[in-house]
């Protein structure tokens, strides 16, 4: 592991993260963006999937969505901006592999969501409650993205790798 | 009077606690918030943008009810960081952009939040380009109190 961060410090891409000192307050900033994209418009569609806002049909809600995947690519790329440029602040700190595990749950669950339950709120007339699965793909998916805040916000305090 | 606020006993104890639910767990709770108002917050503005446009305004109403909840927490979390470092906090421009901007926002919010109780009850069709502006304005003024609150570890 220490011989790949020492190769991908060493490569250009990595250097001028690093020495353009414009580069990571600027990611900074985008990442916050992208995670308030993510918490408000995919947490309001689970919210919905839970049961909340029942008077507004989940189809409606949805349409929504591409704009919470636009947020989560913002901070894909931005997050392996950081990851390329300080590679060591991450790849021995257990808060940086267990906001990992939490996308990893984030993501099977919208994947679940898309592939199997999502048909089942398809059609849904407002005020009808949605079935159990959507109930439990909606709290997966409030506790896995606040999860990923948490240990995102968390990297520099656990594991003392910063 | 920054210096005694930073001396107080709240304020060394946020600042200098070895614990994770001192310095750690505000500035969580502080990232949790502004998810939150600022989230919420596009809800609404994306649909003033023409998103996800058969969501009824009026029926968006209690994400207001959740950003004031989440403002609240900010500007308690919020506090309890200025305290902690005052006499430095209180010395940064940029930290007086920020405040500056969340009021513009929270402001323009408001006049978002009235404007379609006003308009919902009295069945008006939404004046669009006057809600789109409001949108607009939203989006830059909390992604400008976003930028600067991160740019306070900078500048």
């Amino acid at each position: 592991m220490d011989a790949f961060v020492e190769w991908l410090r060493a490569t250009p891409v990595s250097q001028t993260i690093v020495y353009k000192i414009w580069i990571w307050p600027l990611c900074e900033t985008l990442h916050f963006v992208g995670l308030a994209m993510v918490i408000g418009i995919a947490g309001f569609f689970d919210l919905r999937l839970v049961g909340f806002f029942r008077q507004i049909a989940v189809d409606d809600v949805r349409e929504l969505m591409p704009l919470a995947v636009t947020g989560f690519l913002i901070n894909l790329v931005t997050g392996s901006i950081f990851f390329v440029g300080h590679p060591e602040q991450y790849v021995h700190n257990p808060a940086w592999w267990w906001k990992v595990a939490f996308l990893g749950l984030a993501g099977f669950n919208a994947l679940m969501f898309q592939v199997l339950v999502g048909k089942s709120t398809v059609g849904l007339r407002p005020g009808t409650d949605t079935p159990s699965a959507a109930k439990a793909i909606g709290a997966v998916s409030l506790i896995s993205w606040f999860a990923v805040l948490y240990f995102g916000r968390m990297l520099p305090f656990l594991g003392g790798a910063f | 009077m920054m210096a005694w606020l930073e001396a107080t006993a709240l304020a060394t104890w946020t600042r200098e606690s070895p614990s994770i639910w001192a310095y750690p767990a505000i500035l969580t709770l502080h990232t949790v918030g502004l998810g939150i108002v600022v989230g919420a917050s596009a809800v609404i503005d994306f649909r003033l943008l023409g998103f996800a446009r058969r969501m009824s305004l009026p029926s968006l109403s209690p994400l207001f009810r959740f950003m004031l909840w989440a403002f609240l927490l900010n500007a308690a979390t919020g506090f309890l960081l200025f305290m902690s470092e005052a006499t430095t906090k209180s010395r940064q421009p940029v930290f007086y952009i920020k405040l500056t901007l969340i009021a513009l926002a929270l402001w323009n919010t408001n006049l978002i939040r009235l404007g379609i109780r006003r308009d919902g009850e009295i069945g008006a069709p939404l004046n669009a380009p006057r809600y789109r502006r409001l949108a607009v304005v939203s989006l830059a003024l909390w992604t400008g109190a976003i930028t600067a609150g991160r740019l306070m570890a900078y500048l």
